[in-house]
């Protein structure tokens, strides 16, 4: 039996961090994870032939997240209102802790500066610890196409990542 | 720890090689307080930051608000009843009791008749005699009793 207060909801951050991903604007990434709950609220005579209800409400997020971002680019909206969450410091000394907070700044946008099936890849990966087979299914690709992805995301990371060292 | 391991690690993390677990395994190294200076750097690509991209509990009140909203009608279907419908069973049960005393007050009525008198039982006789002869098919009946009756006593005789 699933429900909606303890199987979907508390979901939530996990569907908020990849619309942020994608979106990269926490106002838009809030409004795609209510979109989403509402969405899946609405299928409800579905959820029990569903064989993953977290895949099921992440394709969604992802979707809605990515209809998002061609609306807002048809508005050339810019992303100034873009999110900046407070860095986690890990480093004891506060020099340390600034070019911490500086590499950890760093990596996001080498992250965001990747086409959006990397980005997404990625964040379901590394941030989610999902399996190839999950991201494949939320993505609706093949495995396959997640680990090339994946390759070129951490390529790509780390030829940039070099450069700033 | 053996840092050989880890960077042979990061080496095929680089390459899209590590499994889920060789991964945990990097997180939680670069997660921790000291690791050697060369490789700090690289704590950034595992930075936690799960934790700092969270939706607050007035997000949930908002969601259950909007489902509630879109479930009430479905659900609560309020109904106007009248007083006289609300009274429906308790007049029922009225009536019940009201034909049940009837019936049993019918009953009860030949009981009450009882003879004390000779006068109360030539009364009732005289009621059966008018009776008998308000329908006389009834009153004939009788008398072939009496005549059927009569025969049968008769033949005991022979």
């Amino acid at each position: 039996m699933v429900s909606f207060q303890t199987d979907i909801l508390p979901l939530k951050n996990e569907l908020y961090r990849l619309a942020l991903r994608i979106t990269m604007n926490a106002a838009e990434a809030e409004d795609v994870v209510q979109e989403t709950m509402m969405k899946v609220w609405n299928r409800r005579d579905q959820w029990e032939q569903i064989e993953s209800i977290e895949a099921f409400c992440l394709t969604i997020c992802r979707n809605l997240s990515l209809d998002k971002v061609r609306r807002m680019d048809n508005q050339t909206q810019s992303l100034d209102a873009a999110y900046d969450p407070k860095d986690q410091h890990v480093a004891s000394n506060p020099e340390e802790q600034a070019i911490q907070s500086d590499r950890i700044q760093l990596v996001r946008e080498l992250i965001n500066q990747l086409p959006e099936k990397q980005r997404s890849c990625m964040q379901l990966r590394d941030m989610e610890g999902k399996s190839y087979k999950d991201i494949a299914t939320i993505l609706d690709i093949t495995e396959e196409q997640v680990k090339v992805n994946i390759f070129r995301a951490r390529q790509t990371i780390r030829e940039k990542f070099k450069k700033f060292l | 720890m053996d840092y050989k391991y880890i960077e042979q690690l990061m080496e095929r993390y680089w390459n899209a090689e590590t499994t889920l677990e060789e991964e945990s395994i990097l997180r939680s190294f670069f997660r921790q307080e000291n690791i050697p200076a060369e490789m700090e750097p690289l704590r950034a690509l595992f930075a936690d930051e799960a934790s700092s991209q969270q939706l607050g509990d007035d997000f949930d009140a908002r969601i259950l608000e909007m489902i509630g909203k879109e479930e009430a009608p479905k659900v609560v279907k309020a109904r106007e009843v009248s007083l006289t419908r609300r009274m429906m069973p308790l007049f029922k049960a009225a009536a019940v009791i009201a034909i049940i005393l009837t019936i049993g007050g019918a009953l009860q009525a030949p009981w009450d008749n009882n003879w004390n008198t000779p006068q109360d039982y030539a009364r009732f006789q005289q009621d059966l005699d008018s009776v008998a002869a308000v329908s006389p098919i009834q009153a004939e009946n009788m008398s072939d009793n009496a005549d059927s009756t009569s025969i049968l006593m008769e033949r005991p005789k022979n």
